[in-house]
């Protein structure tokens, strides 16, 4: 249980840094695969089978292939481009806020009493009758609004993109 | 010996970091929808790491993190459209040449 939390949280952290940091952008997206099969690891890890699978579901199977078809709609991938290409300006005012960030989380959780005092239950039930169940009872309302949301996000998608194509005719 | 609740906040912090990180300093429009990504899943990975250490009855954390999850993908479906429009225009991904808003 300690080694898989230590082993699955470097191959996290490692594909984070690498999916910000790389040059090339389908190897961005690569990372990205990665680090979202172990964010599915910790949550099994965690119990909560039905969120992995979802998680696998959603970030593998349909955000990472969006962002690689973004890719190829949007401009040729060399991965020849030198530093002052790949950072914006002022890149070192956003570094310094996001380490100052990490610095101040980090802090405020070492200091947390209420956190360290929690320990994992045995009773962690998380099965997706149950899910499925809470959802159309107590969460009806929330899981229509996330319907037209989804509805509204597609149909907005597909408007902007074809924006210059409506403007031509 | 189980893993206490801090090893995961901690780990959460580091990845909303990093994600923090890459949004403000790539210039790349598709990597900072990416880096949006590493941040969004930091903090569901809070909720659900919450949700195992204080076993709550009801499922909630869970539910949370599925309309969470839901959001994100809406969002970069949305984000990877204007991306679209955005390239059309200017011929260009870069965030820093998307100024025209700029006083």
């Amino acid at each position: 249980m300690n080694a898989a939390f230590w082993i699955i949280s470097a191959i996290t952290i490692i594909g984070a840094l690498l999916a910000v940091s790389l040059r090339n952008l389908i190897h961005c997206v690569l990372s990205l695969i990665l680090f979202s099969l172990g964010i599915a690891a910790h949550y099994f890890l965690l119990r909560a089978d039905f969120i992995g699978a979802v998680q696998i579901l959603i970030y593998i199977g349909a955000v990472a292939v969006l962002i690689l078809f973004a890719i190829m709609l949007t401009r040729n991938v060399t991965g020849t481009e030198g530093p002052r290409e790949v950072l914006g300006g002022k890149w070192w005012a956003g570094s310094f806020t996001a380490a100052i960030l990490a610095v101040l989380l980090c802090w405020a959780v070492r200091g947390d009493k209420i956190a360290a005092a929690l320990s994992p239950g045995d009773k962690a039930t998380s099965s997706i009758a149950e899910i499925g169940r809470i959802l159309v009872a107590n969460w009806v309302v929330p899981f229509e609004a996330m319907a037209v949301l989804l509805t509204a996000a597609l149909i907005g998608a597909v408007v902007i993109a074809l924006e210059e194509v409506m403007r031509r005719r | 010996m189980s893993i206490p609740l801090g090893h995961y906040l901690i780990l959460s912090a580091l990845l909303f970091s990093i994600g923090l990180c890459g949004a403000l300093t790539r210039k790349n429009a598709i990597i900072v929808l990416i880096a949006i990504e590493v941040m969004f899943n930091a903090g569901i990975l809070n909720l659900i790491a919450f949700w195992h250490y204080r076993q709550f009855e009801a499922l909630t954390a869970q539910l949370f993190a599925i309309f969470a999850i839901s959001i994100a993908a809406a969002e970069s479906a949305v984000g990877l459209a204007l991306v679209i429009a955005v390239y059309r225009h200017y011929r260009s991904v870069d965030v820093d040449e998307m100024k025209s808003l700029k006083g």
